[in-house]
């Protein structure tokens, strides 16, 4: 009753050697793919960049998430001797705004994307488990927050929490976790019904169990690459709220920054605010080249196949 | 070109298809699946030809090889041709320049033997233009697909669907219908014909309110509702015109499959290729929709590849049969002749694996292994590490497909014994 | 009769004690048609609507029918994966060599307490007719065979392994499969891992849901081979769902028909395929061809399609397709609908039903010409005679017609032979 298998794999597998190399063919298609290298190659100088912070632009003022301000080198150009990148109107080097921008970029980003899919996939699954009049109901609350556009909704809910960055944060925050709730609601209904669930059922696994194991894993694809791309895009969003003064002026953040320098624009001072313009657009380029190849590779048509 | 003497040739009746040599190979990531490689077989001109064989055999892939359905990438045609000669037929107004008349006859006799009467030289599908295919689809090669509900279009109705079919293949037929526009000026005679080509130029949207013209289109769309109400009637769909005006979801599968037959048939192809048309059926109708492609095939004379593996329905429906493994042809002949006697090992062993009324319970005869992975297959036969008479040579030289009968063709050492140290080439196969 | 909890008269089912595994009775399970924004309840799939049968230990049953016609939904029911509508399912949880004891209500698999449903659990396994999406595609095969050991708590760490490598040999699989993902397999390969996965807990009831059906035949055989030395192997039974007859009567010792979410035959599988009682069977048998048939005979075949299963039709629900239907198999005023749609000039026409009953109605018309064409049409042959015989009054008023039908007979299975029954006016005539 033997079946002969032509590619038998050598006995000494271990369910950590599949697995890593699991992971490893994963990335091996991550990483097949140009433009993903590129978004990749990018997004770790930025992170370097925010880690490195302290060394790249010493902070001479008790909060390093402010800007120092020089007073004796106002709209100094690039090339300036300890302003490589000029510096702005009130004084403040380009260049460290640049730098620690990148923290404070990846702190809102990182806490944004974390909290949001966090209350997203707690929604959803709720909503696609429980079904019912509770789904009729969270999913209605969806609808509501999706007709409005989040750029607009998050703008409202910034103005009327009083402008200040941790209430940028707060706001998307807000704003948000619709898209994951109504992805991981999707997902979870497809993959609830899958035979594989049944199959855990009829073993007699508990609901809990199955939910941890069948249900999750198989529904959070989608969600990984949502979150990447908003990883991007979330830089975008809230440095468009500072720039329209949401948040506190005179601290190190590109949308401040971009917002602040755009008055020098009209008498040739350029660089106060495109060199952080620039950085909003690597990030959100560099997330949504990452975003892209991640959908790619878990593409369900073409995973392990 | 010259006719080739293939083994396979059906010897009672002229070929109007040829599949000589046929490779196609799909990029992996480990390598190059050889998904078909090497296949030969014709199919005669009015016969049903049955193909069959296991999941993966290269069956679907061939099929759409006739039409130019195969994705590139990932596939790449690594050899072969596929040789079709259309069909004489009245109005040739589709026919682009590679359609050359019969190198013997110019196309002017209908009893020349090179071409069979039909006037018309081979066209290789493989190498023919893009627009050379699109006049060959649907009017002159029609596909029948698997699942009816994937290839209609879910937001047209089944009418609007099937004029798209006539409006480009037969507007022609259809300004006969409604006696030609001979009576009006050229513009407005030139709005009709264009709105029945299915094209449309920047005064036609003013012409359409002119009277005349209206009424002629309006006689146009009630010819082609005719038209379709027939196309669907043929079928023996129930209630054609409530059909036209339904979406696919608001039928069953039954019905929509011979809505598909329907679209098929729609401009009298010469040939059909029918993928599986069955399998997404229930089997209470099942023999019914091959019974009724079986009837319209003897009807029109036209010549159908009949996909399928079941191998029942296609003894019962095919004149001859194709058995494919692993991206080869194992065996090839008549349907009564290869299921009473079948000559390849796996042929036999695919026949054996059917549960009969009558055999015991648990010892079903199966074809031990698995298919073998195609992706750069060793030399010989594909066949041999499943089949129990398996010689040396086997698994060093391929065997090729010869005759055994005038009927059945097999690829088998069992049948062929490989000439004494004579080095077996491949056959050579590209020919120019 | 072993199975003392017969509700509401159902089937009375003389067989002697067998060892009776699994008992269904009246099972029903009825999906909810929702509607409009409020989602509103307007009606019900009737999937499965008053079932009831007997598997036996050892023994294989197998179940046939028409897609839609509530199979799958009927092994969810009894594998406690679908709570019914109504009826119930007894488990005989006392384990292999137990007493020949009736099941009784305490056997009921919804009245269980937490351990004997445990119990039932453990000893009812399934196998699913798709084998890619049964297998959970990020676990690797060591974790989907041995979950249920897991679960279970019945071994872990290296006994666990030890106890997989046993179950996938017993499968015709072996260690070096252990630590790979489903996709990695192929479709027999894939479903070898599922009847591993059922076998873990050494059930004695496997449903096999279509369980070759998306498998070639040469691997098909296979397969079926494989089922058979296991049950040979460990006294198993199966429920074995499939629409393909020729794979039921090789596999199966009862056959049991279902049409339109009711039993229509039931009966030892030789005595079904030789001596068929039902007309649905009978098609069922004629309508696919198999390798020994004469293929110049032609191939008998339904006409209509199956009707709407959240209106079924009464007395027969076979009686719309039914060849040999009498005149008081069921007949009914839906049938007039029915054939009304056939005629859509005159079904445009049609403005109200006002039903006293099934078999009692006034239909309106727009104008009083279709109603007289509708009553001309009705005693015409383009209506099958056996429906005009079971109309007792036809009258036409203006734009009115009054049709009354005769009242049906009871049809019910009942015994053709031993062990057989069918649910037909003509069985066993
Ligand atoms: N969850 C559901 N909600 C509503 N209707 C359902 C549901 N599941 C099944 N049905 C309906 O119940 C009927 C029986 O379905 P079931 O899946 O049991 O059929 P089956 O006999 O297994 O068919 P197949 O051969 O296609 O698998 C069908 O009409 C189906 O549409
Ligand atoms: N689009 C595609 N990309 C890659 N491989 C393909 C594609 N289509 C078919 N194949 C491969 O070609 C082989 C033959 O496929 P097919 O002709 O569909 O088989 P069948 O005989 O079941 O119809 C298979 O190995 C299949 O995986
Ligand atoms: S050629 Fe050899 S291996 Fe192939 S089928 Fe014939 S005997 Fe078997
Ligand atoms: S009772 Fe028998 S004869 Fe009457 S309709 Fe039903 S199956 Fe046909
Ligand atoms: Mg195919
Ligand atoms: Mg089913």
């Amino acid at each position: 009753m033997s079946v002969t298998d032509p590619n038998a794999a050598p006995m000494r597998e271990t369910a950590f050697s599949v697995r890593t190399r699991r992971w490893r063919e994963l990335s091996a298609t991550i990483l097949s793919n140009p433009t993903t290298v590129i978004g990749l190659v990018i997004i770790v100088a930025l992170l370097a960049m925010a880690v490195f912070a302290p060394w790249l632009a010493s902070p001479n003022t008790p909060d390093p998430y402010q800007m120092p301000r020089d007073w004796g080198a106002v709209r100094m150009p690039p090339g300036t001797p300890g302003h490589v990148l000029g510096t702005t109107n009130q004084g403040g080097d380009v260049f460290y705004g640049v730098v620690w921008g990148s923290r404070t970029s990846l702190q809102l980003s990182i806490v944004v994307v974390s909290v949001t899919v966090c209350i997203g996939i707690a929604i959803g699954s709720i909503a696609g488990l429980v079904g019912g009049w509770v789904d009729e109901a969270l999913m209605r609350i969806v609808d509501v927050f999706l007709s409005i556009p989040e750029l607009i909704f998050a703008l409202a809910v910034a103005a009327i929490l009083g402008p200040s960055f941790s209430n940028i944060i707060l706001s998307l925050c807000i704003v948000f976790w619709v898209k994951y709730a109504r992805i991981m609601r999707a997902q979870i209904i497809l993959v609830r019904q899958a035979d594989y669930v049944k199959a855990a059922t009829v073993i007699g696994d508990s609901k809990f169990n199955i939910f941890r194991r069948d249900i999750l894993p198989n529904a959070v694809t989608p969600i990984a690459v949502q979150a990447t791309l908003d990883m991007g895009n979330i830089v975008l969003v809230g440095a468009t709220l500072s720039f329209i003064g949401l948040s506190e002026s005179g601290i190190a953040e590109w949308g401040v920054l971009v917002s602040e320098g755009q008055a020098g624009i009209a008498s040739g001072r350029w660089w106060a605010s495109t060199f952080p313009g620039l950085m909003i657009f690597l990030w959100a380029l560099a997330f949504n080249l990452v975003g892209d190849g991640l959908r790619d590779a878990l593409d369900p048509r073409t995973e392990g196949r | 070109m010259t006719s080739i003497e293939t083994p396979t040739e059906n010897p009672t009746r002229p070929a109007i298809a040829r599949v000589q040599g046929l490779k196609v190979h799909f990029a992996s990531k480990k390598g190059p699946v050889h998904a078909v490689d090497g296949v030969d077989f014709d199919i005669a001109d009015g016969e049903m030809l049955g193909l069959v064989g296991e999941t993966g055999c290269g069956k679907s892939v061939t099929g759409r090889a006739f039409l130019g359905l195969i994705p590139q990438p990932p596939a790449r045609i690594a050899g072969g041709r596929i040789l079709f000669r259309p069909r004489r037929r009245e109005d040739t107004s589709e026919d682009t320049p590679e359609f050359r008349p019969c190198p013997t006859c110019k196309g002017a006799d209908i009893v020349c033997a090179t071409c069979n009467g039909s006037g018309y030289d081979t066209l290789d599908l493989l190498a023919v233009k893009p627009r050379t295919m699109r006049a060959i689809r649907g009017r002159r090669i029609a596909m029948i697909f698997q699942d009816p509900g994937k290839a209609l279009n879910p937001i047209l109705t089944i009418g609007d669907q099937l004029a798209e079919v006539f409006l480009q293949h037969a507007s022609a037929d259809l300004l006969a219908d409604i006696g030609g526009t001979g009576d009006m000026g050229g513009l407005a005679a030139g709005a009709v014909g264009r709105a029945a080509r299915q094209e449309s130029g920047r005064l036609d949207g003013i012409l359409s309110r002119v009277p005349p013209v209206r009424g002629h289109l309006r006689r146009l769309r009630a010819a082609l509702e005719d038209r379709i109400a027939a196309a669907l009637a043929e079928t023996q769909i129930s209630n054609p015109r409530r059909v036209i005006r339904s979406y696919p979801h608001e039928l069953s599968g039954g019905m929509r499959q011979r809505v598909m037959i329907a679209q098929a048939l729609a401009c009298d192809p010469d040939l059909i290729i029918a993928d599986e048309p069955t399998t997404a059926l229930d089997v209470t109708i099942q023999a019914k929709i091959m019974e009724l492609i079986k009837m319209l095939q003897e009807k029109r004379k036209t010549s159908v590849l009949y996909i399928s593996h079941d191998l029942s329905l296609v003894r019962r429906t095919c004149d001859r049969v194709v058995v494919m493994y692993a991206g080869r042809v194992a065996e090839v002949g008549g349907v009564r002749e290869v299921f009473a006697a079948p000559r390849h090992p796996y042929t036999r062993g695919l026949l054996d694996a059917i549960p009969r009324s009558g055999e015991t319970r648990g010892v079903l005869a199966s074809i031990p292994g698995t298919v073998p992975e195609l992706v750069s297959p060793p030399p010989g036969c594909r066949f041999a590490d499943r089949c129990v008479h398996v010689m040396p040579e086997c698994t060093r030289v391929n065997p090729t497909l010869q005759p055994l009968t005038p009927d059945q063709s097999v690829s088998c050492f069992l049948a062929h014994p490989p000439a004494p140290g004579a080095a077996h080439k491949e056959p050579e196969l590209q020919e120019t | 009769m072993n199975v003392k909890v017969d509700t509401d008269g159902t089937v009375a089912h003389q067989d002697d004690a067998g060892d009776v595994l699994l008992s269904v009775r009246n099972l029903r399970k009825y999906f909810p048609i929702k509607d409009g924004v409020l989602q509103n309840v307007v009606g019900h799939v009737k999937a499965v609507d008053g079932v009831s049968f007997d598997i036996r230990r050892g023994e294989t049953v197998g179940l046939v029918g028409e897609s839609g016609c509530g199979k799958s939904t009927l092994s969810g029911c009894v594998s406690g994966l679908t709570d019914p509508t109504g009826g119930s399912v007894h488990f005989n949880t006392r384990g292999r060599g137990s007493a020949h004891g009736p099941l009784d209500e305490g056997d009921r698999i919804d009245r269980m307490d937490r351990a004997t449903f445990a119990k039932y659990r453990r000893n009812v396994q399934m196998v699913f007719q798709d084998n890619f999406a049964s297998l959970n595609p990020r676990q690797l095969v060591v974790d989907i065979v041995g979950r249920p050991l897991r679960v279970h708590g019945i071994a872990s760490g290296t006994a666990l392994q030890e106890k997989v490598v046993e179950l996938l040999e017993q499968v015709g699989l072996g260690r070096q499969h252990l630590y790979r993902y489903p996709h990695q397999f192929s479709g027999g390969q894939r479903q070898r891992i599922s009847i591993a996965r059922a076998l873990a807990l050494d059930p004695e009831l496997i449903v096999l849901d279509e369980p070759t059906s998306a498998l070639d035949v040469s691997v098909q055989a296979q397969i079926l081979n494989l089922l058979n030395d296991l049950q040979a192997e460990r006294h198993l039974a199966y429920l074995f769902i499939t629409h393909d007859l020729s794979v039921v009567r090789h596999m199966a010792d009862r056959t049991i028909t279902m049409y339109l979410g009711k039993v229509v035959e039931e009966g030892p599988t030789q005595d079904l395929f030789e001596t068929p009682e039902h007309p649905y069977t009978k098609v069922l048998l004629a309508a696919k061809p198999d390798l020994d048939d004469d293929p110049d005979v032609p191939i008998q075949t339904l006409a209509g399609s199956i009707p709407d299963p959240a209106r079924p039709p009464s007395g027969c629900r076979f009686h719309t397709r039914c060849p040999v239907a009498t005149s008081t198999c069921g007949w009914e005023i839906d049938d007039i609908v029915r054939e009304l749609e056939t005629r859509e000039d005159l079904f445009d026409k049609l403005v109200g039903v006002d039903r006293k009953s099934d078999l009692e109605a006034t239909l309106t018309f727009s104008d009083s010409a279709a109603a007289h064409a509708v009553w001309e049409a009705i005693r015409s042959d383009s209506v099958p005679e056996t429906m005009r015989d079971a109309i007792e009054t036809l009258d036409v008023r203006d734009g009115a017609l009054m049709v009354r039908f005769a009242k049906p007979s009871a049809i019910e299975l009942r015994e053709v032979g031993t062990g057989h029954r069918a649910a037909c006016i003509l069985a066993g005539e």
